[in-house]
């Protein structure tokens, strides 16, 4: 009796050391979460409901939800959002669709040829968004670009196209860099997945006469599930938050043709200083992004 | 037992080597935050001697790259010049981009941690940060003789609507546009400008860009809309082809949607080989003309060519800096002034430094060309005027000077108003009727106009 009690109380005491521990180990990263997440998340919440500005003497007004309203009064941000759920409707499917095909067709290749391949997608992941942009733009160039000197000169064109800036093709061409920087870390994560099927079921899917679609779908879609779930929602939220390329190569023009809900953010707060407002659709945009990642977990477990 | 402890003591230990640099990393980044990046250039001042009483300050100077102002060197230089006479004050350079600077300086603002002075012009010193009571009064400063020196549309330009001086000027240029000199001969379009005045009417204008086009060049001209860099360019060829201007004289009011512009709109965008292009800015107008794809540059002045001449010492074309094209042939050019401010952080001491500085800078004798000729502009003082005698190149430019007009980037709601320029030549790019593309611009621009009164 003595000794279970004892064995109790040790083994509490293990728990307590051992939570103890992980929590000494989580300190840090916990201090970098509450200090540049949660504390500006909940910062956001409330300067939202707020008429800020810059002004030495000038005090934050409440206001309510009138950013709100405003916000989708605001032809501006109305178009900011369309053009941010096409990218993430384009974006989204054709990455994950674009980076299993290429996945399952490199992931039984000898080593050499596998890392050549996982370094060539990976490349423009690596690469500074400013390198690619600045090649990008000049591939896209209205004069002296690769596309246009191509096009012209196959016949493909009659004449120059100016691609970043004919609002028929600016956010298309955004779309397309978006993906190229976007596929090298869902092609890496889908090739160790594939890897880490059990080859044993699939040598039994093939010996009841499995075809290599049914293999597919049946044995190993199931088995790379949760890569794909990550890699839905890591996309899907690098899309909304498209930023980067568009203050780079377009300002969210021409016409307002290429504007996001990021992009729209950053030109409120820092160039005419509305942090009430920006803060406002910061809000607007992470719920967004909230339900849609939660739709998708739902919809992948579900089939899952 | 004893694995346990010492398992348990491995985990403080290395949780506290994971924190104690991060809480080493923050009291550093508290100590100076703005300041502290690898780009910054300390001048340090001389020893103060002994027998100096003045109280040693620190201050802080984040300047724009306004000509060689934007480099270290050259600044470093100044510095020491300063520190010469004011051992006792040193003076910490940051350097920005007109790509990042605004965001910069906006950050530290709302940091509590704006630099002491900054370098730039009176859209950002007046319009912007004094409007918004961020900025000392320099009134101390624009003493009777620099009042009756200095050219009184700068001064004009230095003072907010509230009568308040927030920046004491250094230099200034006129904004021109250039042309392909060589390629206007071969096209034999030089016979519509007028090279020793280098002024030119609206009407050999289009007749230029016929030429050029009927010759075999299909780009005489970009008016670039891709964002607000160079934009002064665009808005001068606008205003200047037919008499048009962009605010009213007192400076409440945008007064783009003027017979007189939307005729300028509507010819430019009916020239043959003028092309409202929403993919290029100001910059890169400038290199498609320096290599020869465009015939003509509408963001221009004498730091592009000298800027051209060094990087690109085997150009083979001349170029020849105009003024912007008007249906008299009498241009009003966009002028840049430059100059200071101080950020008004409740120190005296600084505030009091930072001003030794800006009087030394700009208005010691011995000093004050050094500081200009840095700026590769010219003096605010009429005094100073003829300080590039012997520059043929900046010779060859003064002629633009007189031709300066008003100074209208003061207006309120200027950021906005901007951002709604360039949108509003992409509309007229993009096909919308002129008429409707300017009344969306200056609602949206009086708008903020209103507002920021």
């Amino acid at each position: 009796m003595s000794n279970k009690k004892n064995t109790v109380s040790m083994s509490r005491a293990l728990v307590r050391r051992e939570t103890i521990s992980g929590y000494l180990f989580l300190l840090p990263s916990l201090l970098f979460f509450v200090g540049f997440v949660i504390i500006p998340m909940i910062l956001c919440i409330y300067t939202g409901f707020f008429d800020s500005t810059m002004g030495k003497d000038k005090q934050d007004v409440f206001i309510g939800l009138s950013n709100y309203a405003e916000m989708f009064r605001d032809p501006v941000f109305r178009r900011a959002l369309l053009n941010t759920f096409i990218i993430v409707i384009v974006s989204v499917p054709t990455v994950c669709a674009f980076s299993l095909w290429v996945a399952s067709a490199i992931y039984k290749m000898k080593s050499p040829a596998l890392s050549f391949f996982r370094c060539v997608f990976y490349l423009p992941v690596v690469t500074g968004s400013v390198a690619v942009t600045v090649v990008w733009k000049w591939m896209y160039n209205n004069y002296y670009g690769v596309f246009n000197y191509i096009g012209t000169k196959t016949g493909i064109l009659e004449n120059n196209i100016n691609w970043l800036g004919d609002q028929r093709f600016a956010l298309w061409c955004i779309i397309l860099i978006l993906f190229t920087t976007s596929v090298g870390q869902p092609i890496v994560l889908y090739v160790s997945a594939l890897g880490n099927v059990d080859p044993s079921l699939v040598e039994a899917a093939e010996v009841d006469g499995g075809t290599h679609l049914q293999v597919f779908w049946k044995i190993k879609w199931p088995q790379i599930m949760p890569t794909t779930l990550y890699i839905l929602v890591i996309t899907t939220i690098n899309s909304f938050q498209c930023f980067a390329l568009i203050q780079l190569l377009t300002s969210g023009g021409p016409n307002h043709s290429t504007d996001t809900v990021m992009y729209y953010i950053y030109y409120m707060a820092f160039k005419l200083y509305r942090y009430g407002y920006a803060n406002a659709m910061g809000v607007v945009l992470a719920i967004f992004i909230a339900v849609l990642s939660a739709l998708q977990f739902k919809v992948m477990k579900s089939n899952d | 037992m004893k694995k346990k402890t010492i398992s348990k003591i491995l985990s403080v230990v290395l949780a506290m080597s994971m924190v104690v640099p991060m809480a080493a990393c923050g009291t550093k980044t508290g100590d100076a935050p703005a300041n502290n990046t690898s780009s910054e250039k300390v001048a340090e001042g001389t020893e103060a001697p002994a027998e100096s009483t003045a109280t040693p300050t620190s201050i802080t100077l984040w300047t724009y790259p306004i000509g060689s102002w934007g480099d270290s060197a050259t600044v470093d230089g100044l510095i020491a010049s300063f520190n010469e006479v004011h051992p006792e004050i040193t003076v910490t350079v940051e350097y920005l981009d007109y790509t990042n600077g605004d965001d910069q300086i906006n950050t530290a603002i709302e940091g509590g941690e704006a630099p002491d002075m900054v370098m730039e012009g009176p859209e950002r010193l007046v319009a912007n940060w004094g409007a918004k009571g961020l900025m000392v009064d320099l009134s101390d400063l624009w003493t009777a003789e620099a009042k009756s020196d200095i050219y009184e549309s700068v001064e004009a330009a230095c003072k907010g609507a509230d009568g308040v001086y927030y920046e004491y000027p250094l230099c200034m240029t006129a904004h021109t546009m250039a042309v392909n000199r060589d390629l206007f001969e071969a096209a034999d379009a030089l016979q519509y400008l007028d090279e020793e005045t280098h002024t030119w009417t609206t009407e050999n204008f289009v007749k230029a860009c016929e030429a050029l086009v009927a010759y075999g060049q299909k780009n005489a001209g970009a008016v670039f809309c891709a964002g607000q860099g160079g934009d002064q360019g665009t808005r001068a060829l606008v205003n200047n082809l037919y008499g048009g201007t962009f605010t009213n004289a007192e400076h409440t009011e945008y007064t783009v949607n003027s017979q007189e512009n939307i005729k300028a709109l509507e010819l430019l965008a009916s020239t043959p080989g003028i092309n409202f292009d929403s993919s290029i800015v100001g910059g890169d107008e400038i290199t498609l003309f320096c290599n020869e794809t465009l015939g003509m540059a509408f963001c221009w002045n004498v730091a592009q060519e000298r800027t051209h001449k060094i990087t690109t010492p085997d150009t083979n074309f001349e170029i020849l800096p105009m003024a912007f094209p008007s249906d008299d042939g009498e241009a009003e050019l966009c002028g840049g002034i430059w100059g200071f401010g101080i950020f008004d952080n409740g120190d005296e001491a600084k505030i009091a430094a930072s001003k030794t500085f800006i009087d030394f800078i700009c208005n010691d004798a011995n000093q004050v060309e050094d500081s200009v000729k840095a700026s590769t502009y010219w003096s605010v003082r009429k005094s100073l005027a003829d300080m590039y005698a012997d520059d043929e190149l900046m010779s060859k430019y003064s002629v633009f000077v007189p031709m300066m007009g008003d100074y209208y980037q003061v207006v309120g709601g200027w950021a906005e108003a901007r951002t709604a320029w360039w949108n509003m030549l992409q509309q007229i790019g993009s096909g919308t009727d002129v008429t409707t593309a300017v009344e969306t611009f200056s609602e949206t621009a009086n708008a903020a106009a209103a507002a920021a009164q």
